[in-house]
């Protein structure tokens, strides 16, 4: 036998206990702004989006980095061309994808939610979803090359590190960049 | 070009994740009243979300790295091997929503909320654990259709359970705190 469930929960449970702390942070801030996500759910239905949008760029830019750099056509150093080109495009695609999911949300939202007196503009949702959109993942592509840079240097495998680490990032910050383009938009 | 193809390459995928997500979010959405009725509920979503994610696509790429050993494969797969694995899962699943429970009680009353502990550890554990069975038959029957045609599960798994696993998370906290509020 090979697999032993005594073994996959010894070497799992340090790594799910410290993320689960992280994301108990994450949760407060919900817990903080409750009467507000309560008036406008449609923030509600954009948290998961905006999270696993942000949490999946970082994981694809992760896999690839580490890739190019156990294949060895990318190589350690913060001036790597092929490096800025994969970050670059990560920030790209992120945006896209961002700016078609605030319009798919608005719509959705506007089918599973009856309007109340508290509604939001297209245009000051998409504004504050695509803002925060576009801070997350500018900062999780950059902790993803981070992660996979040391990682890689420290002799560890960054497709066991990135994936974890940038899913933990993403669901901490994308919340924390939701209300933080709340309150500059306004509602 | 390089940009041009990661672009045409990953893009689909992403937008499709984002729909589960949106699924995912609409049943967050439903959930207004039952958070203002249990308060520190809504603690524990991003906790519960990110859990499920780790544990079933660390399952989903330990039975891809099985497969590619000749350890378990579309004939030979209800095996000792495949079950140990299964085991395993449950187990974490159990013992990190207990922690997810006790943490978000502890954190919650340093906030000054205060949570009715026995309700939301109960919360926790039942959608921590019904999650996990039913995301670890989905993982077996993903990889028994994955080894079937001979695709990668590497490829496949992945994504296939971030975007099950969110949307079936959250029915399942969904369907806890309703069992849960009228039980107790």
């Amino acid at each position: 036998m090979i697999y032993n469930w005594k073994k996959i929960v010894r070497h799992g449970i340090p790594l799910l206990a410290l993320c689960a702390f992280i994301e108990i942070f994450a949760g407060q801030i919900l817990q903080g702004q409750q009467d507000m996500l309560i008036r406008l759910p449609i923030f509600l239905i954009s948290i998961p989006v905006i999270n696993g949008v942000g949490g999946n760029i970082g994981s694809v830019l992760g896999a690839r980095l580490a890739s190019g750099l156990h294949v060895g056509y990318i190589s350690l150093d913060i001036k790597d061309k092929k490096m800025h080109e994969n970050l670059l495009t990560s920030i790209l695609i992120g945006i896209i994808t961002y700016a078609v999911l605030a319009i798919l949300i608005y719509f959705a939202a506007s089918f599973s939610i009856t309007p109340t007196e508290h509604w939001i503009g297209l245009i000051g949702f998409i504004s504050i979803v695509l803002g925060a959109g576009i801070l997350l993942v500018c900062v999780i592509s950059l902790v993803s090359v981070f992660t996979a840079f040391w990682s890689f240097k420290k002799g560890l495998d960054p497709d066991d590190t990135v994936a974890p680490v940038v899913t933990t990032v993403g669901d901490t910050l994308g919340i924390v960049f939701l209300f933080l383009l709340i309150g500059v938009v306004g509602i | 070009m390089y940009a041009k193809e990661m672009l045409k390459q990953s893009l689909p995928l992403l937008i499709f994740c984002g729909l589960g997500g949106i699924v995912a979010g609409s049943t967050l959405g439903g959930m207004v009243q039952i958070f203002q009725k249990i308060p520190g509920l809504i603690v524990v979503i991003p906790a519960i979300i990110a859990l499920r994610g780790n544990i079933s696509t660390a399952l989903g790429s330990r039975l891809g790295s099985a497969y590619h050993l000749g350890i378990i494969d579309a004939e030979n797969m209800w095996n000792g091997e495949l079950k140990q694995n299964i085991l395993g899962s449950i187990a974490l699943s159990f013992i990190t929503s207990v922690i997810i429970g006790i943490l978000a009680y502890v954190s919650s009353i340093l906030l000054n909320v205060y949570p009715d502990p026995l309700k939301l550890i109960t919360i926790v554990i039942l959608a921590g654990v019904i999650s996990a069975l039913i995301l670890t038959q989905l993982t077996i029957v993903i990889i028994y259709i994955v080894f079937k045609r001979g695709y990668d599960p590497d490829n496949i798994t992945g994504p296939a359970l971030a975007t099950f696993g969110d949307i079936v998370t959250m029915l399942c906290i969904f369907g806890s705190a309703v069992f849960v509020e009228v039980i107790l």
